[in-house]
């Protein structure tokens, strides 16, 4: 049973299209819809909440359609029993967490004793237990996310939507909410859509991604395989990490390929086929930083796809290590650990030497690149 | 929206709201078309002679045409000029200066509240009349000036009447520039070499212009929408403005087209002067000077200058608040208004004007209905508005705009014109003379001040909120009385509160409904004032000034209401 179908969903703003043709299902889990703002990401969570009306396609959740524009069926927010945390939290001010939370349960008439359990519980679940009769404003707003979600879930519905939650909070209190976030959803067992713009939010979170941009699906993954073979150089650019160059295939031999890189003075690297299986033509060619080697002296002899380079700039980033190297007229960026220092750059402008590995690069046919 | 998503949208939760509106923009927009409709037709009411143009061939070769807009914009903006700029002063000293005594002007917001604009024309006619006038007495008296030198009855005597009432609007608006100006903007030309009074001429002062044209303009509409002041004091120098001629086209020549159509000619005024208003209210968002920080300004030592702006503080408080007051209650002790009588006050001390008063029957029923009417209407008013902008902001139905256009334009109708529209509808029949037919035009009088306060709450409601009740089980009538409204308690409150005491002392909407038997508030005073019995009107506008305080104080302290406007 799919916990979501999305089929041929197309919302208009006058004459922009903030979802073109959108179709996907998706199982159960927790799925993140990722791309930049504008994307057309939150349009796509409100439209399965019903919050928006797209002008076309259809969406099911449980397997019972909730929007359907060619079949005449709208499913009203407040018949779909979903929950949705939303980027502000959207506590009601004039309401206390306690009753923030009971407000699904109030308005579908639970007898008073069942509510206040199961509030109470769901206040314990986030970690909120004893804070249930003060006001939102009196809440950090880590606490306030917390109600958010407590409110969503307290009617234990199949599916939670949440926009953005996490973009209110600052840097440290977020990546400790997405991890507890995650934990959270997975003990109460329901699934989740989970809209942000941070890919490490979404990687973190995320059984599977989709990456969006200009109203369209551009990936649907799991987070590692978005990251080992972006099939799309906006994905790869987007998701970040690697450096993205153009080349043209070649040769190839038995899976492996040869791949001429002009931006490189015409080094050429050998790596496998893309996966369509393409054998010729121009791609686009993303090179990992954190599979990279550097090193002052030259790779033995059998080492290959080993290319000269000088060495540009180091940027320290706390466990990290930035290497800026300059390959022909392309700047080519490695990540080094810290407990694994490559080597010792006097200063800038020395002659170094990197290996790249056939796993750091993957390929992507320029027809498939917008 | 495709219209199949569109009529999708329309079933959910939209149809209640959408029809509660319809029905009250059908109200205010009835007597609005037939007020147009009215001025192309001629003869007395009932006997329609076709469409034709013939009232306003009279009204545009009327020879006093001109004068007539000339004078109604001489008042208009002189009376706004001096309103505004008095009133931008006084929140300069308050917000900025170490002016000593700023507490009698931070009380002034308040004062127009208690003041039925009415009172104030009675006021300053008894100190500026120039036989009988308090003021020519006692120059007459003292310095031996037997030529009456004020004169009521004049433009000048309209232009300073109106313009004094201007004073607080002007106050109000420039008061939160002033206070909430971001202090780096001063203090990056201080580094660049500027003094202070440099500063505040060239940075602080333009920078303040934009509130100040949006106050000017305002102030502006409000007088060309004025009534007492053209009719109490113009009608008798002979200074026309258009609102007193369609006054005297109804009241005295009973002539609904030309009446209509000397309406119509005040209404293009107003709009035209409205199309400001918001040019200038976009020009001031430009000039945002307020970034939402709670900043604490500086407030300037401006040396022995302070003694000078103190001046101004106390005769402002004087002339703005507390002379017209005394002068009301002295008179209203008195047997009779004259020089002598008022001059020697307590020797004649008594009450028999409050009894007099408060045996007429006519006073009684007129504040009777005032205090009914003023109650239902600010409830029913607010309840349509927060509807009218729930139907706009929060449902779906596609083409909801139209209600911003229809809540917002009787703004542009003067009220006395609003009753002109009602008076031809309800002409012959029972509704006619009924308190249906008054509860009617306040409703339509008072609805774009509810309408433009709780869309703007509205707005300003992060959306989010009510779409949370929505995703999580409520259907339209949960999200409105269980969030919207309680939300929207605080703004709804005040709106409540300003309408009451705005209907309360209603005089230019209900002085065409009234009749013998009907009698409506403030109006009663104004025909006292009219035959002549000045001291019966200043006690009965002393028991509305005490009714005023009451609901203010009550408001204030037991409601804890903050007063803007």
């Amino acid at each position: 049973m799919a916990i979501l179908k999305v089929e041929g969903v197309t919302k208009l703003y006058k004459d922009l299209k903030a979802l073109d043709n959108v179709s996907f299902e998706f199982d159960k889990g927790i799925l993140s819809f990722l791309g930049p703002s504008g994307c057309g990401k939150t349009t796509l969570l409100r439209s399965i909440a019903g919050l928006e009306i797209p002008d076309a396609g259809s969406i099911s959740i449980a397997d019972k359609v909730q929007t359907s524009i060619e079949g005449g069926v709208l499913i009203p927010p407040y018949s779909r029993e979903i929950g949705f945390v939303f980027q502000n939290y959207a506590l009601w001010p004039h309401m206390t967490v306690f009753k923030n939370v009971a407000f699904s349960l109030n308005l579908r008439k639970f007898p008073t004793d069942v509510i206040k359990r199961r509030v109470l519980a769901c206040l314990d679940l986030v970690g909120l237990g004893g804070r249930e009769e003060r006001y939102p404003s009196q809440l950090s707003g880590g606490q306030q996310q917390r109600v958010a979600l407590a409110r969503s879930i307290v009617l234990e519905p199949q599916l939670i939507l949440l926009d953005e939650p996490l973009s209110n909070l600052d840097a440290k209190l977020r990546e400790e909410m997405r991890v507890e976030l995650k934990k959270l959803i997975k003990k109460v067992g329901i699934s989740a859509l989970y809209v942000t713009h941070d890919q490490e939010e979404a990687f973190v979170i995320s059984d599977k991604v989709i990456v969006m941009n200009g109203g369209q699906i551009l990936q649907y993954d799991a987070p590692d395989e978005l990251y080992s073979h972006p099939s799309d150089p906006f994905v790869a650019s987007f998701i970040g990490h690697s450096t993205l160059v153009d080349g043209n295939i070649v040769k190839a031999v038995g899976g492996e390929c040869v791949v001429q890189i002009p931006q490189f003075d015409d080094a050429t690297l050998i790596c496998a086929v893309p996966r369509n299986g393409a054998t010729s033509g121009p791609c686009s060619v993303v090179i990992k930083n954190g599979d990279l080697r550097l090193s002052h002296e030259k790779f033995s002899a059998d080492a290959i796809n080993v290319l000269e380079g000088t060495m540009v700039s180091r940027d320290y980033r706390g466990g990290l290590t930035d290497h800026r190297v300059q390959i022909g007229t392309k700047e080519v960026v490695v990540t080094s650990h810290r407990l694994c220092p490559m080597i010792n750059v006097d200063g800038e402008g020395g002659k170094v030497f990197l290996c790249i590995d056939k796993s750091a690069i993957s390929l992507i046919p320029q027809a498939n690149a917008a | 929206m495709t219209w199949k998503a569109n009529r999708l949208a329309l079933r959910q939760g939209s149809l209640f709201p959408l029809f509660a509106s319809t029905i009250a923009g059908v109200v205010i927009m009835t007597p609005i078309l037939v007020v147009m409709w009215r001025s192309f037709t001629s003869g007395k009411l009932g006997f329609t002679v076709g469409l034709h143009f013939d009232n306003y061939l009279r009204v545009f070769f009327d020879k006093d045409i001109w004068p007539m807009l000339s004078n109604s914009v001489i008042y208009a903006g002189g009376s706004a000029l001096l309103g505004t700029g008095v009133g931008g002063l006084l929140a300069w000293i308050v917000a900025r200066t170490n002016t000593p005594g700023k507490a009698l002007v931070e009380l002034m917001p308040l004062y127009p509240l208690l003041m039925p604009p009415i009172m104030k024309n009675i006021a300053w006619i008894l100190l500026l009349a120039p036989k009988s006038g308090i003021l020519n007495g006692m120059l007459d008296q003292f310095l031996g000036i037997s030529h009456p030198v004020f004169n009521a009855f004049t433009m000048w005597g309209m232009i300073w009447t109106f313009g004094i009432a201007c004073v607080p609007l002007g106050y109000l608006f420039l008061l939160p520039v002033f206070l909430s100006f971001d202090p780096s903007l001063e203090e990056s030309a201080y580094i660049a070499g500027s003094r202070p009074v440099h500063t505040m001429l060239h940075i602080t002062f333009p920078l303040a212009i934009p509130a100040f044209i949006s106050a000017f303009v305002l102030n502006f509409l409000r007088a060309l929408r004025s009534f007492e002041t053209p009719v109490l004091q113009g009608t008798p120098g002979n200074i026309k403005v258009f609102v007193s001629r369609v006054y005297d086209s109804m009241a005295l020549e009973f002539n609904t087209g030309l009446a209509t159509s000397y309406s119509v000619v005040l209404v293009i005024l107003s709009v035209i002067t409205l199309y400001f208003y918001v040019r200038a209210t976009r020009f001031s968002e430009r000039y945002a000077t307020i970034t939402g920080k709670g900043y604490r300004v500086r407030v300037i030592d401006i040396g022995p200058w302070k003694y000078l702006t103190f001046a101004a503080v106390c005769l402002y408080f004087l002339v703005g608040i507390a002379i017209p007051f005394v002068v009301l209650i002295v008179v209203s002790i008195i047997p009779y208004f004259d020089y002598e009588t008022f001059m020697t006050f307590p020797a004649h001390m008594g009450l028999n004007n409050y009894r007099t008063v408060l045996r007429h029957s006519s006073f009684i029923n007129g504040l009777r209905n005032s205090v009914l009417l003023s109650v239902v209407i600010a409830m029913v008013t607010v309840l349509a508005a927060i509807v009218m902008a729930f139907t706009i902001h929060r449902t779906r139905a596609v083409g909801t705009k139209i209600f911003e256009f229809i809540g917002t334009l009787p703004l542009a109708f003067p009220p006395l014109v609003l009753s002109v529209g009602l008076v031809i509808i309800f002409i012959g029949t029972p509704l006619y003379n009924s308190l249906w037919a008054l509860g009617l035009g306040l409703f339509v009088a008072y609805f774009p001040y509810a309408f433009r306060n709780a869309s703007g709450a509205m707005v300003n409601i992060h959306k989010e909120l009510d779409e949370a009740a929505w995703v999580h089980g409520a259907k339209w009538r949960h999200v409105f009385f269980k969030v919207t409204l309680p939300i929207l308690k605080p703004a709804v409150g005040g709106a409540l509160f300003y309408i009451f005491i705005e209907a309360i002392r209603n005089v230019d909407v209900a002085v065409l409904l009234t009749a013998p038997g009907l009698e409506y508030g403030p109006v009663t005073l104004f025909e006292y004032f009219r035959v002549g019995q000045w001291a019966e009107a200043a006690a009965g506008g002393v028991i509305y000034l005490i009714i005023l305080i009451v609901a203010v104080s009550v408001a204030k302290f037991a409601f804890k209401m903050k007063f803007s406007l």
